[in-house]
């Protein structure tokens, strides 16, 4: 690309955000491009440049987020997710498979230039493991025979087709759509499914009607906490003279967790549409999609679905803008978010003060999850009572469970809130083998054993009252082939490695767990070593700036504390 | 207006808008804390100033929860104390905390911690990292003793603005970083040492202090900086009749610590073999050394010869950068009232 060419693009993508620095993700990801993926010195020295920035702030941040590059890759970069459902799922064999055939180790570019092996935490690709990303495209549902056709493909410049099947079933109808059609993410298609009806009914109604009618829904938000997403709406601050900002989260990165893609990749419409509604209720002229960069061609599809919306007259009175976050975890932390959003490393933010009075550039923001945001045309159109008939009082309306690891079917499943565990395992064809337990809600939860969910229900009460969370109703399940040893040592490597390493507790601690349980899987552990983990545990929870060291510190103190005697068999008497 | 705290079963007044941990300190009640400074604010980040406040759920952090009327806080729980130990277990654990070897025995703030909790070692060792930055002309990075609190890089790019140091990668794997993770020497740095004095460790140690002294050697003398007319205020620490390092003063006008390379580490030009002790008169090639009545004679009658020859105008004055203002005033007055001229300028002008 010519100079003024580049000078131009880099512009634009300044242009769209009222703060030159928030730019800095855009610029960093279209500077790689163009420097064949990899930022070099000199791009970094022109991103601070044109910026206005330091060179450390730049370089900070490359070094942050991992899908920058600051070292040189292969033309085809592999990435295996060998996170905790790739791991279920068998992404190990893939990976031994590539370093055999292309004689090289993790890390390592073959002499030719052409592949660099890498392994990846979680691509969000739970159901449809092993996953590999090659430069930023997916290839799921992987095997060894499919991995060596696109390893030969490659090599002759070929992109094979990504098998992306899985088992989809939606027993509400209102988030998961019709994806067997070809048509399904276009607006035809959904305006003939009654789409944009609501927001129709919207623009007639008052904001504050609006906001009150999804407070009265009680819907509560499906990133994974539950707060309430009226409550979070009514907290904004009334007749403050700053612009409002909605952030939609989609930066969905929680192991076990796919949900949120389902909609954005197939039904991108319903979250617009779910934007278009909630910007005017909260009076917000500016809104953001904040996706994990790794879901590049749900960007894509989703500006694709704004363009139309904005050419359809549906989005006059705000501004959507897609912003593709870098591979980072711990951005889906909202006030993180913010801080990348704004141009910064994903460093969660003290609280308080909260979003809602000081959020994106000190000014009132909402952030909610996609999920929730495309629950709320349904609100709309059927009022809060209609929405309050499905799922069980305190916990209403449809969910998308995503379930992974050791079940005949794994998929995705929109069912009410409320629905117990074993329909919904049912569905997916029933546990593989022998279950030894569950983890209901993403990596972040505790496990429970096969016993403890027995007759468990899903909904955020039920699940905190069998001392674990619904969270984000990502089903992961373990089968008695599995060592929880190493399970928790695929956990903890995932949250060392996702960890901001801002405060000493998770930065330091998820470290020192890490090893102590990298040394009692090998064989080389000592007894007290256990006692150091779970002391350890229980001290992080609670301790650290942001909720990552209860996310780890919960679901690693229960997979040592509940199968203890699996650690002991490990450790040198 | 004044309003009441307890802390740990003592009633405390203190004035608004002061934090838990300014509240503690003012009245001696320690609260072990690592990233928090005065000048730059609560960071909320090492988590080992936490207390247990009655009504709010869990550990806070002392740095960041402002006092308010009638706040019952404990700072010397079982659970208080359990959390405290971890933290500073693991960041002993990593690294390098040697204090038999370090400049900064004795004026440490994780020492103090560790000391204070009654920990000896840490019962743990992860990792042994190797990474020492000797390339910068004053300063010697030593990370096997950071403990990323991120304390320099404050300093750096809000309170002397260079923007040269920041965190790069992320977790465990956190460190402080010179522009693109360079040297300090290649890097952009200035060498002002602003990072050196924020460092509650001994990650940033002044080159010249090395093996030269421990703190309980020296005593402080206050000054002001000779180098050039700002008078920022410094500290000379002084073993024997020697100087051996020297800091801003906190809290003082006009540089509230804050120094350049010059005034922070252009000290010991004064111990210069090659520094002039009497005025020196040129005869010929050479120099000769005479007396200060001599000297002052012979320029004496050298201005009064070219004023007579050619006026006063004839002669200029160029006064010193490094002369207090009260010189500077009286150089003026000796060039507009004795010799007769305005020819008279200030170099910092020129």
């Amino acid at each position: 690309m010519k100079t003024t060419e580049r000078d131009a693009k880099i512009q634009e993508l300044i242009g769209k955000y009222p703060k030159k620095e928030s730019a800095i993700l855009p610029v960093l990801q279209f500077l790689q491009k163009e420097e064949g993926n990899t930022l070099t010195r000199e791009a970094i020295e022109e991103a601070a440049q044109k910026l206005d920035c330091s060179t450390s702030k730049v370089y900070g941040i490359a070094t942050y987020y991992t899908l920058f590059n600051t070292k040189p890759v292969g033309k085809y970069h592999l990435q295996v997710d060998t996170c905790v459902p790739g791991f279920l799922h068998g992404a190990d064999a893939i990976v031994d498979h590539i370093a055999k055939k292309l004689g090289i180790k993790r890390g390592e570019t073959t002499k030719d230039g052409l592949f660099t092996l890498s392994t990846v935490q979680d691509l969000g690709s739970c159901a449809t493991g092993p996953v590999i990303q090659v430069n930023d495209r997916y290839f799921e549902n992987m095997t060894i025979e499919k991995t060596d056709q696109l390893l030969e493909g490659l090599k002759k410049g070929n992109w094979p087709e990504n098998d992306t099947s899985m088992k989809v079933v939606s027993q509400c109808g209102i988030l998961i759509n019709d994806r067997t059609q070809k048509d399904c993410r276009a607006l035809a298609f959904y305006k003939k499914n009654g789409g944009y009806q609501s927001f129709e009914k919207a623009l007639g109604m008052k904001p504050e009607d609006i906001v009150a009618e999804v407070k009265a829904a009680e819907i509560r938000g499906r990133g994974g906490a539950g707060f309430p997403a009226g409550t979070k709406w009514s907290f904004l601050p009334k007749n403050d003279p700053r612009p409002v900002y909605l952030i939609c989260n989609a930066d969905e990165g929680e192991p076990g967790t796919f949900k949120d893609r389902q909609i954005m990749e197939y039904n991108p419409h319903l979250l617009i549409e779910g934007i278009a509604v909630s910007a005017h209720a909260l009076k917000a002229a500016k809104a953001f999609i904040y996706i994990r960069g790794e879901f590049g061609w749900i960007a894509d599809i989703l500006e694709t679905a704004i363009g139309e919306a904005k050419d359809a007259g549906y989005l006059k009175h705000v501004d959507i803008v897609v912003h593709r976050g870098a591979g980072s975890y711990v951005c889906g932390d909202e006030t993180a978010q913010i801080e990348s959003l704004e141009g910064k490393r994903g460093n969660p933010r003290v609280k308080p003060p909260f979003p809602a009075n000081s959020g994106l550039y000190g000014c009132p923001t909402v952030v909610n999850n996609v999920e929730t945001l495309s629950c709320v045309p349904y609100i709309i159109k059927n009022g809060a009572a209609g929405f309050k008939k499905i799922g069980v009082p305190n916990n209403f309306g449809p969910k998308i469970f995503g379930v992974s690891g050791h079940v005949k079917a794994p998929g995705i499943f929109e069912y009410p809130m409320g629905t117990p565990l074993k329909e919904i395992l049912d569905a997916a064809g029933g546990v593989k083998g022998k279950m030894k337990g569950v983890i209901v809600g993403g990596l972040s939860v505790p496990i429970l054993t096969a016993k403890e969910a027995e007759g468990l229900v899903l909904d955020y009460d039920s699940c905190a009252k069998a001392g674990t969370a619904l969270g984000s109703g990502g089903i992961i399940v373990v089968n008695d082939t599995v060592s929880i040893p190493e399970l928790a040592l695929r956990t903890i490597e995932f949250y060392h490695h996702e960890s901001c390493g801002q405060c000493v507790p998770c930065r330091r601690g998820s470290l020192t767990i890490e090893s102590k349980l990298r040394d009692i899987v090998a064989g080389r552990g000592q007894s007290e070593d256990i006692d150091l983990i779970l002391s350890l545990c229980k001290n992080i929870k609670g301790l650290t700036l942001c909720p990552t060291g209860e996310a780890f510190a919960a679901p690693v103190q229960a997979m040592v504390a509940k199968f203890r005697p699996e650690f002991e068999a490990l450790v040198k008497r | 207006m004044s309003k009441k705290i307890t802390i740990d079963g003592r009633e405390l007044v203190f004035e608004q808008d002061k934090t838990l941990l300014q509240v503690a300190r003012e009245n001696g009640i320690y609260i072990p804390s690592l990233c928090y400074h005065e000048k730059t604010g609560p960071a909320s980040k090492c988590r080992v100033c936490v207390v247990e406040v009655d009504g709010m759920k869990g550990l806070q952090t002392s740095c960041s929860v402002a006092a308010k009327e009638g706040m019952v806080v404990r700072t010397d729980t079982e659970t208080v104390r359990e959390a405290q130990r971890m933290v500073v277990n693991l960041l002993l654990s990593n690294g390098n905390h040697n204090c038999l070897s370090c400049e900064c025995n004795g004026r440490c703030e994780l020492q103090d911690a560790a000391y204070f909790l009654g920990i000896e070692r840490p019962p743990f060792i992860i990792e042994e990292r190797q990474e020492r930055d000797s390339s910068g002309a004053f300063i010697l990075r030593d990370a096997e003793k950071c403990i990323e609190c991120g304390r320099c890089i404050e300093g750096c790019n809000r309170l002397v603005v260079n923007e040269v140091l920041d965190f790069g990668y992320r977790g465990g794997h956190t460190k402080v970083i010179c522009d693109e993770d360079a040297p300090m020497g290649e890097s952009t740095c200035v060498q002002c040492g602003e990072c050196v004095q924020m460092c509650p460790v001994g990650a940033l140690i002044e080159n010249k202090y090395i093996g030269v002294a421990r703190a309980w050697e020296t005593k402080t003398v206050r000054t002001t900086c000779p180098y050039c007319g700002v008078g920022c205020q410094l500290d000379l620490h002084v073993k024997g009749d020697q100087i051996v390092r020297v800091t801003g003063t906190e809290g003082a006008h006009p540089n509230q610590g804050h120094l350049c390379v010059k005034g922070r580490f252009g000290y010991d030009f004064i111990y210069s073999n090659e520094r002039l002790t009497t005025p020196l008169i040129r005869e010929g090639e050479n120099f000769r050394e005479a007396s200060w009545d001599e000297a002052l004679d012979l320029v004496a009658g050298k201005f009064k010869q070219i004023i007579k020859e050619s006026g006063p105008d004839a002669i200029a004055g160029v006064s010193c950068a490094r002369s207090i203002n009260e010189d500077s005033y009286n150089m003026q007055k000796l060039f507009r009232a004795v010799i007769g001229t305005n020819n008279i300028d200030h170099c910092a002008r020129t």
